[in-house]
C-alpha cells in the first residue's frame, strides 16, 4: 500500500481521553473490517470517521483525488468531502417511512435533481433507475412510500442514498443487519465491485464470518483501544475471538 | 453523594432532597420564585404580611390548580397535553353556582366539593377516551373538548350571575391553603403507588415501557383522569374566588397554565418534571402580576415581561439542561 | 381513488365533506347558495387557509404556531398606524412582512436551537408581540386601510369580470405556488423528511436549525399578510382581530389529514379544511343558533372528522 493512496489518515485517535491513541491509515480499494464485543469502541471509532462524534484527541483525516486532505471534524463536511455513512437502526435512522422510495433515494442529493430550482422528476428517475439497476433493488412501484419494500431492499436504497454521494470513503455501520441471504449476497458483490473501483470501505460487523469473508484486514476493538490489526494468515475467527476477549498475547 | 455520611439529621437529609428535586426538575422557576418574592414583599409589605396570607393563597390558587391539573397530561409524553383545563374550570363553575346553588338549591360542601370533582373527572374521561381511546392527538382532542365546554357554559351562562355561599368563599380567604393542600395529598399519594413509575417511564420512552409490559394506553387514560379531577377541583378554586358563576373566566387559564408548567420545568415532551415545579411556575407568574400591578404598569407591559420570562426562563434551563448533558457526557467518555 | 397516496385521499375526503356540507345548507336554509354568500365564503375560506399556510408547514415539520393570532393582530395594528401616519402602503407592507419573518424566525430559531417545544417558544413571543403592539398603541389602534386593500378583499369585489374580489384569484395563484414548493422543491422535500425522522433527516444533510428558522419566518409571514388582508376586510384595526385563528389554522390543517406527529400532509388539505370549517360555520349560524352553539358544535365535529381519519397507531405498531 503506497502513502499516496491512502484515503483516510487516523493520527493519535483517542476513544477515551485516557486510553491508547490509534494510528491508522485506509487505502484507496481496501475494505477494513472492525470488530469487537458490543460496547468496545469500535461503533464510536467508525462514527469519529464519520464525524458524528468528537474525538478526545488526535485528527483524522480524508485525501481527495486530488491528493488534498480534509481534517474531518463535522459530518456534514465529512460527506461534503467525499465520506458517506449508513446507520445502523435503518427504522431509527435510515429510512423516512411516510415518503415515496424515490425520496427516500434522493434525500440526501435532493439538489442534484434541480432544473430552475425545482426537483426534475425526470433527472431523479434516471439517477435512481442507475442504482436500482446496480444495486438489484426490487420495487416495482418507486412512488410507493419506502415500507412496502422488504427489509433488505430498504437497506438497498438506503445505499444509494449513500452512494449517490460519489464517496471516495464508505462507512457502514452493520450493514447485512436484518437482511435476507440473497441480498446479503448482492451487496458483498457490490462491496467487493466498489473497492475494486478504488472506494474505501469501512465495515463494522457484527458477525465475524462477514468480516473474514468480505475484508482485507480486521481492525479488532477491545475496551476503547485498537487491540490488533490482523490480516493475511492472522486473519482468523478463533484469532479474531481471542482478541476480542484479551486472550490473544 | 460524599456527604452522606457526615450528616446523620434527617431533616437536613431531607432539605437537601427537596432542594435537589426542585432545583433540577424545577428549572430557573425556583431561582424566580425567591427572587420575584423579595421584590414583592420589599414593595408591599401589607400584602405579603402573614394576615394576609389567607387572602393571596387565594387569589394565586385558581392559577396554581390550572397549572397542577395541566401536569399530568404532560407528563405521560407524546404530545399529552390538555387545553381543555381552563374550559374544564370553568364550566365546574357555572354548574355549581348556576345549577346546584340557584336552580337546585344546595349549597352544602358535601354536595358541591363531590360534584364538581365529578364533573371534572366526566371532563377528564372524555378526553382520555378522545385521546387515548380513539388515539386523536391529544392536542386536537382537547381542542374539540376545549370548544364544546366553552360552547356549553356560554350556552347555560350566557352572563356573570349567582353567588358562592359562605364556606366556599372562605377557601378563597381564611381557608384558601385547604383546597391546594388537599389537591397536593392526592397528589402525594399518587406518586407513592406503581402508576407513578408507569407514567414516568411510559412519558420518557412509551415503546420501551410497552415492551416491558406497562398497560401504556392505562397509564395515559389515567393521567387525563387526573388532570380532569385537578380542574374540577381547580374550578372549586375558581368559583371560591370569584364568589360568583363566570364564562368569561374560566378559558383564560388555559395558555397560562401550560406557561405555568413549562416555566417549572416539566417537559412538554413527557416524562420529565413535577407538579410541585408546575406550581412554582404558577406562583411566579402570580408574583410577576402582582409586583406590576403593584408598580401600577399598563397591563401591556405585564404582558410583555410575562412573555419576555417565560421565554428567557426557558431558553436558560434549556442552556443548562445542555451543558449538564455535555458534562455529562464528558465524565462518560 | 387506488392511484392516490395517502394524504391525497384525505384531502380529497375533506373536500367531499365541504360539497356535502354545502350541499346540506342549500337544501335547510334559503340563499344559502346566493351569490352572496357564496363570494362571503370564499373570501373567509380563503382568508383562513392563507393564515394556515404556516400552520401547515410548521406542523408537517413537527412543530406547532401558537404565535399565529398574535402576528395577525401585530400586522394589522401596525400596518394601520403606519399607513394612518401617512406613509406609503407598500412601504408599510415591506416594513411589516419584515418584522415578521424576523419574530418567525426567532420561533424557530429558539425551538429548533435549544430543542425547546414550539408550542411554549411561540405562546411567549406572541404574547410578548402582542403586548408591545398594545403599548406602542396604548390599547387603542388607530389608522385605516387604504382603499386598494379593501377592494382587493371586499365581498362585493370583481376581478378580471369576475364576481370576486382580487382575493380570490390570487389565492388560487399562492395554493398553486405553496403546492409546488411542497412537492417540487428541495426545501418542501426536506420539510416532510425532517418531520418524518428527525435523525435520519440530519444524516441526510438537512440542517434541524436552518429549516425550522426558514419554516417558522414563513408561517409568520403569512400570519402577517393576513393581518394586512383582515385591515381591507374589516376597514380598521384591531388588535385582537386574529385571536379565532389560533385554533381554526390548526383545526383546519387536522381537518385536512395533516398529521400533528408531522411528516405528512399537504396544502391542499388544509385549503379542503379550509373550506369545510367555513361551510361548517355558516351553515350552523344559517341555522340560527347562538354563536356558544355554533362553537360547541365545532368541537364536535372536529372531533368526529379527526376521529374518522386521523387516528395515530397505537404504541406496539411503533416497535
Amino acid at each position: 500500500m503506497n502513502a499516496a493512496a491512502d484515503k483516510l489518515i487516523v493520527e493519535g485517535l483517542r476513544l477515551r481521553a485516557d486510553r491508547q491513541a490509534i494510528d491508522e491509515s485506509i487505502g484507496a480499494g481496501e475494505i477494513v473490517g472492525l470488530a469487537g464485543l458490543d460496547g468496545n469502541g469500535q461503533e464510536r471509532f467508525l462514527e469519529m470517521l464519520a464525524g458524528l462524534v468528537t474525538p478526545a484527541g488526535g485528527s483524522i483525516g480524508y485525501r481527495d483525488d486530488a491528493g488534498r486532505t480534509h481534517a474531518i471534524n463535522s459530518f456534514r463536511r465529512a460527506v461534503l468531502h467525499g465520506v458517506a455513512y449508513l446507520p445502523r437502526d435503518r427504522r431509527a435512522s435510515g429510512i423516512f417511512p411516510a415518503l415515496s422510495i424515490l425520496d427516500n433515494f434522493a434525500m440526501a442529493t435532493v439538489t442534484r435533481d434541480c432544473v430552475a430550482g425545482l426537483i426534475s422528476y425526470r433527472r431523479r428517475r434516471e439517477r435512481y433507475d442507475h442504482y436500482r439497476e446496480r444495486l438489484s433493488i426490487v420495487a416495482p412501484h418507486p412512488r410507493e412510500p419506502i415500507t412496502t419494500l422488504s427489509g433488505g431492499n430498504q437497506q438497498k436504497v438506503l445505499l444509494a442514498r449513500a452512494l449517490a454521494l460519489q464517496p471516495g470513503v464508505l462507512l457502514l455501520n452493520d450493514p447485512t443487519r436484518g437482511v435476507d441471504i440473497a441480498t446479503r449476497k448482492i451487496l458483498y458483490e457490490v462491496f467487493r465491485e466498489l473497492s475494486g473501483e478504488g472506494m474505501a470501505l469501512i465495515i463494522l460487523s457484527t458477525e465475524i464470518e462477514e468480516s473474514l469473508h468480505l475484508c482485507d484486514r480486521v481492525l479488532v476493538f477491545r475496551d476503547f483501544e485498537l487491540a490488533s490489526r490482523l490480516s493475511g494468515e492472522e486473519m482468523s475467527a478463533d484469532r479474531i475471538i481471542a482478541t476480542m476477549f484479551g486472550r490473544d498475547s | 453523594m460524599s456527604e452522606r455520611g457526615a450528616t446523620t439529621g434527617s431533616g437536613y437529609r431531607l432539605a437537601r432532597a427537596v432542594q435537589r428535586s426542585v432545583f433540577s426538575s424545577a428549572g430557573f422557576a425556583p431561582l424566580l420564585f425567591v427572587i420575584l418574592l423579595a421584590i414583592n414583599i420589599w414593595l408591599n409589605p401589607a400584602r405579603f404580611a402573614p394576615a394576609a396570607w389567607g387572602t393571596l393563597v387565594g387569589l394565586a390558587a385558581p392559577l396554581i390548580g390550572a397549572a397542577v391539573a395541566s401536569t399530568p397530561a404532560f407528563l405521560g409524553g407524546r404530545g399529552g397535553i390538555d387545553i381543555s383545563v381552563g374550559p374544564l374550570m370553568g364550566f365546574v363553575n357555572a354548574i355549581i353556582v348556576l345549577v346546584f346553588i340557584q336552580m337546585l338549591g344546595v349549597s352544602s360542601p358535601f354536595v358541591i366539593v363531590p360534584a364538581a370533582l365529578l364533573v371534572g373527572v366526566a371532563g377528564g374521561v372524555v378526553n382520555a377516551f378522545l385521546a387515548t381511546i380513539l388515539r386523536i392527538q391529544p392536542i386536537v382532542a382537547t381542542l374539540g373538548t376545549y370548544l364544546v365546554l366553552v360552547g356549553a357554559t356560554l350556552t347555560i351562562l350566557p352572563a356573570p350571575t349567582g353567588t358562592a355561599p359562605q364556606w366556599l368563599s372562605q377557601l378563597a380567604g381564611t381557608w384558601s391553603i385547604l383546597p391546594l393542600g388537599c389537591v397536593y395529598l392526592v397528589w402525594w399519594a399518587i406518586c407513592r403507588t406503581p402508576y407513578y413509575d408507569q407514567l414516568m417511564a411510559v412519558g420518557s420512552d412509551d415503546r420501551a415501557a410497552y415492551t416491558a409490559g406497562v398497560p401504556v394506553t392505562k397509564v395515559r387514560f389515567l393521567s387525563f383522569v387526573i388532570t380532569g379531577l385537578f380542574s374540577g377541583a381547580a374550578g372549586l378554586m375558581l368559583t371560591a374566588l370569584i364568589g360568583s358563576a363566570d364564562p368569561a373566566v374560566g378559558p383564560t387559564y388555559t395558555l397560562i397554565a401550560i406557561s405555568a408548567v413549562a416555566l417549572g420545568g416539566v417537559s412538554l415532551a413527557g416524562g420529565r418534571g413535577s407538579v410541585i415545579g408546575a406550581a412554582i411556575g404558577a406562583i411566579d407568574i402570580f408574583l410577576l402580576q402582582s409586583a406590576l400591578t403593584y408598580l401600577n404598569v399598563s397591563t401591556f407591559i405585564l404582558q410583555i415581561s410575562y412573555g419576555a420570562i417565560l421565554v428567557l426562563a426557558i431558553v436558560l434551563t434549556a442552556l443548562q439542561d445542555r451543558y449538564m448533558e455535555q458534562r455529562a457526557q464528558r465524565a462518560g467518555s | 381513488m387506488k392511484n392516490l397516496s395517502t394524504d391525497q385521499r384525505r384531502a380529497l375526503g375533506a373536500f367531499l365533506i365541504a360539497i356535502a356540507l354545502h350541499m346540506l345548507g342549500t337544501l335547510l336554509i334559503q340563499g344559502y347558495s346566493s351569490a352572496f354568500s357564496m363570494r362571503a365564503m370564499l373570501v373567509l375560506a380563503s382568508l383562513l387557509a392563507i393564515a394556515s399556510i404556516g400552520q401547515t408547514l410548521v406542523i408537517i415539520l413537527g412543530g406547532i404556531d401558537l404565535s399565529i393570532p398574535f402576528v395577525i393582530g401585530f400586522a394589522n395594528v401596525v400596518s394601520a398606524q403606519l399607513y394612518g401616519d401617512g406613509m406609503s402602503f407598500w412601504v408599510v407592507c415591506v416594513i411589516v412582512l419584515a418584522l415578521a419573518l424576523v419574530i418567525g424566525a426567532f420561533n424557530g430559531l429558539v425551538s429548533g436551537g435549544l430543542n425547546i417545544h414550539p408550542l411554549i417558544v411561540t405562546l411567549g413571543v406572541g404574547t410578548i408581540i402582542q403586548g408591545s403592539v398594545l403599548l406602542w398603541t396604548a390599547g387603542f389602534p388607530s389608522g385605516s386601510a387604504p382603499a386598494l386593500l379593501s377592494e382587493f378583499v371586499s365581498i362585493g369585489g370583481s376581478a378580471m369580470g369576475l364576481p370576486v374580489p382580487w382575493l380570490v384569484p390570487c389565492f388560487i395563484v399562492v395554493i398553486a405556488v405553496i403546492t409546488v414548493l411542497l412537492v417540487r422543491t428541495p426545501y418542501g422535500r426536506r420539510v416532510y423528511a425532517l418531520g418524518n425522522n428527525p435523525r435520519a433527516a440530519m444524516l441526510a444533510l438537512i440542517s434541524p436549525l436552518g429549516m425550522w428558522t426558514l419554516t417558522f419566518a414563513i408561517s409568520a409571514f403569512f400570519a402577517a399578510v393576513t393581518g394586512i388582508l383582515l385591515l381591507g376586510f374589516t376597514g380598521s384595526a384591531y388588535g385582537e382581530v386574529g385571536q379565532p385563528y389560533l385554533f381554526q389554522t390548526i383545526a383546519a390543517v387536522v381537518i385536512g389529514g395533516t398529521a400533528l406527529v408531522g411528516g405528512r400532509g399537504s396544502y391542499l388539505g388544509t385549503v379542503a379544511g379550509a373550506l369545510v370549517l367555513t361551510e361548517l360555520n355558516t351553515l350552523l349560524i344559517g341555522l340560527g343558533l347562538q354563536p356558544s352553539v355554533v362553537q360547541a358544535a365545532l368541537g364536535l365535529v372536529i372531533i368526529l372528522l379527526v376521529s374518522l381519519y386521523g387516528r395515530d397507531p397505537h404504541v406496539s405498531t411503533r416497535i
